[in-house]
């Protein structure tokens, strides 16, 4: 007879960044009757997932589930709304492309027994749908968040949110006080390990040892709990990666727009994120680029300088020590995907909540498909790498490397316009595929294609032109949906 | 290859005219119309095997996506609906548990409802997980009704058909002519290869014809002409696993008055017995290992446990249980049985050759040039097909405590493929499955065996002990509830049927 596991009596938090912030929320909802610890680790200015103004969709139903509404972070984080990335130079010289989030599902697909049973092959070339409705709208910058219900126009829609960082990490921390989340600042100075190669305890400032059944570390790139483990090891991203430093401006003036920008410039990238606290601008530079110069094109004020090396824990679960965010895997913050990773990390956890003792099994599940996650993030990453415009961004070594996977969906792509389905993926095949369309990668035609009759195309891009128009007529535009929720 | 700026069509040559051979030239037709030749090349002398009575749910996106009519696809297969496979005895001699196209309850606060139905079983306060399933409790009601599209409990599951796989051959042959697939009556005696290439060129008939093509579809069947006698593609072979290899197969008369929507499946001392109700009469057959029992005992021990009055002596069939290396080489891909066969303990044999066709027409060569990258793109797909039914096969026969023959002894202590072990691992120690979204048997199919068959997890999620028992009880009480009140309000299988008299055949 299966018997419930026994519930952790303590865990700790390393790091009190938005990643551990929120960790800490999850685990104290998950297990209320648990003591969860946050120590507050001095901030890493290297944890790009703690300093991320913005994450991807998977973020926004994560916050749902935890209780954190839209309408809180848009109220008290200084919250908006992104519907579109423009990417500009990385097909070429001139190029711009635009990404929009979401996917068009067909309605049959979204039942449950849909989700439960699938729908077929999940690498169905469903084709590209005839246009954008999140570029539509954020072209004509009109935009409320979808009332949700499969008849509203904006139903297959998806949005990324932008905040303050600051903000959003102290609405966090009360939020986490609010569940009675115990909080203790101080740097980690010592760990007592166990005997089977986990951790028994903490030391933190002048403080007696800190004992705990799970630690969860989210102390960014330096993973202060993990890296002390002596079967931790860290797998190097840098024959994939060309990035080796990132240049943070100061926020500019404050803008209210629903698409952000991501520039490719001699040196690597510049990414523009239209907040309503200012412009954040990154400046992203291959090794060896000639600081001084580059600052000059940051653009704004410069406020730091972060060098790094890409890449990520080996096994980000070992013994009962769990790393998320940076401390899983660190790399440049490109299409801001380091919040995201972290969250669905987080929400891996969730899924395979350890009892007071982690299973060598239920480990083993979450860092094969933790390592995915991280791998796939990669590999989109390396998508923009491959672009056309962007072959003079390769390693002093040469070209770089690319996974299978990477290569595979490149290959098809280009050739047939298909791209496989991969697990673990952050988008789904629509929306990557939009994203490789945006960054200038030529698309092939694939058999089905070539042999479908052209009027099917024009009647479905009739049927699009005539749902974005309606949409148009009944979307307010964004500022008056955000006043209105501002002033009420 | 090309005339002017217009590449000529690829010239595709279906070989065999059962069910994979037909459901291929049909779909190539009509999906690459344009790009295509599609000629079939069928011998009446030889004949098909028919598999696959029973069909998965995936089954509907084919058929519609090729425009087919359901009410006529039904009425010309004898076709009845399905929610899922009554499985008898496997775990445990008395034991049974539905298999059903739909899931157990909803998770609650990020926590699977297996985990909460445990927690309750421990207790002493949940009744079988059915009971918490509309798959199943409508289907052992005898009920019917297409599932709602909406996010509502009537669409918890969906539905499959139950037809006669003898007919369903010739309805699609019937489509396949209609929309222009070349047919040629023939036996091939020859089949021409490239001398440098070793390519398929040409297939030679018996009266001297011959038939070339750019790309050969190899549906012959278990014979695998051009796939394994031709080229040699090397086999491999999954008979220490699944050790059934052969099967009796004999229809009979209804007994009841009511159709099944499910599929029975009864383990049987070397094997196992299917059970497949039809429009007008009962399939059946015995599946068994040759090793462990004779095909005379095989067969006698089938007259004796059908129900219903036997239509027909016991016909004998033939296999082994494995795939093909690969089962795209050269210019020639394998559909069906010539590429691989599992047994139809979970009915996949149509869905196999439907997701080979499906990747086919997704990688179809352009500009009539194969791509080994396409190729070998094509054989990952297949291959991540197969391994997984097949770990889900295996589960079957080792989760079992019986030991009342040598055939369950053997399947019981076997040692089962890596990839299975660690599934199981993980499952018993911590009541989670191991995840993937790609390919067929998701979460629901697992936890479905895994507890029809007794295989109970050590532990559950620690989450479970949170809520109030009274409060989880009242929760699952209301579950099966709703359910009862939803199997209430549907009509009965055959009665719905009949109200829908379009997809009924002519009572023979």
């Amino acid at each position: 007879m299966s018997a419930p596991r026994e519930m952790p009596g303590r865990i700790v938090v390393a790091g009190a960044g938005q990643v551990g912030a929120l960790a800490a929320i999850a685990l104290r909802r998950a297990l209320p009757r648990c003591e969860i610890l946050v120590v507050g680790t001095p901030p890493d200015p290297a944890a790009f997932a703690d300093r991320a103004p913005t994450a991807l969709p998977f973020t926004n139903r994560l916050h749902d589930r935890l209780g954190i509404t839209e309408e809180r972070l848009v109220r008290e984080a200084g919250g908006s709304h992104r519907l579109v990335v423009r990417y500009l130079g990385w097909g070429g010289e001139g190029h711009a492309g635009v990404a929009p989030y979401g996917a068009a599902v067909d309605p049959k697909l979204k039942t449950r027994f849909a989700r439960d049973w699938g729908g077929g092959p999940r690498n169905a070339s469903t084709g590209a749908p005839p246009g954008s409705l999140g570029e539509v709208l954020a072209a004509a910058g009109r935009f409320q968040p979808p009332a949700v219900g499969p008849d509203s126009p904006l139903a297959a829609l998806d949005y990324a949110l932008r905040w303050n960082p600051g903000a959003y990490r102290d609405l966090l921390v009360r939020e986490a006080l609010r569940l009675g989340v115990q909080h203790q600042p101080g740097a980690i100075i010592a760990v007592e390990l166990r005997a089977d190669g986990g951790m028994a305890a903490i030391g933190v400032g002048g403080g007696g040892p800190i004992a705990a059944d799970l630690f969860v570390d989210c102390s960014g790139p330096q993973a202060m709990l993990l890296s002390r483990l002596p079967e931790a090891r860290r797998l190097s991203w840098q024959g994939a990666l060309p990035i080796r430093g990132i240049q943070f401006g100061r926020p500019g003036a404050p803008v209210l727009g629903l698409s952000d920008n991501v520039v490719l410039t001699p040196v690597g990238w510049r990414s523009e994120l239209g907040g309503r606290d200012g412009v954040h601008l990154a400046l992203a530079m291959v090794e060896g680029t000639d600081e001084p110069a580059a600052r000059a094109a940051l653009g704004a004020e410069f406020a730091d300088l972060v060098p790094f090396e890409p890449g990520r824990a080996e096994r980000p679960w070992v013994g009962n020590v769990v790393a998320l965010g940076d401390a899983a895997a660190s790399f440049e913050p490109l299409a801001w995907l380091n919040l995201d990773l972290a969250h669905r990390q987080l929400a891996l956890l969730l899924e395979l909540l350890p009892g007071r003792e982690p299973d060598p099994r239920e480990r083993a599940e979450f860092n094969r498909r933790a390592a995915m996650m991280a791998d796939r993030a990669r590999d989109v990453l390396g998508a923009h790498y491959a672009a056309p415009g962007a072959a003079h961004l390769a390693t002093p070594g040469g070209p770089l490397a690319r996974s299978p996977e990477l290569d595979l969906a490149l290959d098809q792509y280009h050739r047939r316009g298909r791209l496989p389905f991969f697990e673990e993926m952050p988008f789904a095949v629509q929306e990557f595929s939009a994203l490789l369309e945006a960054l200038g990668h030529p698309a092939g035609i694939g058999a089905l294609s070539l042999s479908t009759d052209p009027r099917e195309g024009e009647a479905e891009r009739r049927r699009f032109e005539t749902a974005a128009h309606a949409a148009l007529n009944v979307v307010p535009p964004y500022r008056e949906w955000l006043e209105r929720v501002l002033g009420g | 290859m090309t005339t002017g700026d217009q590449p000529s069509p690829t010239r595709i040559v279906v070989l065999g005219g059962g069910t994979a051979g037909w459901m291929s030239a049909a779909a190539l037709q009509k999906l690459l119309g344009p790009l295509v030749e599609v000629h079939l090349v069928e011998s009446q002398d030889i004949g098909i095997v028919g598999v696959g009575e029973a069909t998965l749910p995936h089954i509907r996106g084919f058929v519609e996506r090729l425009g087919i009519d359901e009410a006529a696809f039904m009425k010309a297969t004898h076709a009845t609906y399905k929610l899922g496979i009554d499985f008898r005895d496997f775990g445990r001699i008395g034991e049974s548990y539905v298999h059903p196209f739909g899931s157990f309850g909803e998770e609650v606060a990020g926590v699977g409802f297996h985990h909460y139905w445990l927690e309750m079983q421990r207790l002493g306060r949940a009744a079988p997980i059915g009971a918490y399933s509309l798959a199943v409790e409508a289907g052992l009601a005898n009920k019917f009704r297409p599932p709602a599209e909406d996010q509502s409990l009537a669409s918890t599951y969906g539905y499959a058909y139950q037809f006669d796989a003898t007919l369903f051959g010739p309805f699609m042959r019937e489509y396949g002519l209609g929309i222009g697939v070349v047919r040629t009556e023939g036996k091939v005696v020859e089949v021409r290869q490239d001398p440098e290439t070793g390519d398929v060129t040409a297939l030679v008939l018996e009266d001297g014809r011959e038939i070339s093509g750019d790309l050969f579809v190899d549906c012959s069947g278990f014979r695998s002409l051009l796939l394994g006698q031709t080229l040699g593609e090397a086999w491999e072979d999954w008979s220490p696993w699944l050790p059934c290899d052969r099967a009796a197969a004999m229809p009979c008369v209804h007994v009841t008055e009511e159709i099944e929507p499910y599929t029975r499946a009864t383990a049987r001392p070397a094997g196992w017995q299917w059970r497949i109700p039809l429009q007008h009469r009962i399939g059946n057959g015995y599946v068994f290992s040759s090793a462990f029992i004779s095909e005379d005992e095989a067969c006698a021990a089938l007259v004796a446990n059908v129900e219903g009055e036997p239509l027909a002596e016991p016909r004998l069939l033939r296999f082994r249980a494995g795939r093909r290396k690969r089962s795209w080489s050269h210019n020639v891909i394998g559909v069906g049985l010539s590429s691989g066969f599992l047994e139809p303990l979970e009915s996949t044999s149509i869905y196999l050759a439907q997701m080979a066709i499906t990747y086919l027409i997704e990688l179809f060569p352009l500009e009539g040039r194969i791509d080994p990258r396409d190729r070998d793109e094509f054989n990952r797909l297949i291959d991540m097909e197969y391994d997984r039914v097949r770990d889900f096969l295996i589960l079957h026969y080792h989760a079992t405590v019986r030991d009342d023959s040598e055939f369950w002894n053997h399947v019981r202590t076997m040692e089962v493929p890596d990839t299975l072990a660690g599934k199981m691992a993980l499952w018993r120690a911590t009541g989670r499955v191991e995840k993937y979204a790609d390919g067929l048997f998701y979460d629901a199919s697992w936890i479905a065996v895994y507890l029809g068959q007794g295989v109970m997890p050590e532990r559950h999620d620690p989450r479970t002990a949170l809520p109030n028992p009274d409060q989880l009880a009242r929760a699952l009480d209301s579950l099966r509830d709703a359910i009862r009140r939803e199997v209430e309000a549907m009509p009965g299988h055959r009665e719905y049927l009949v109200s829908r008299a379009e997809r009924l055949a002519e009572v023979p």
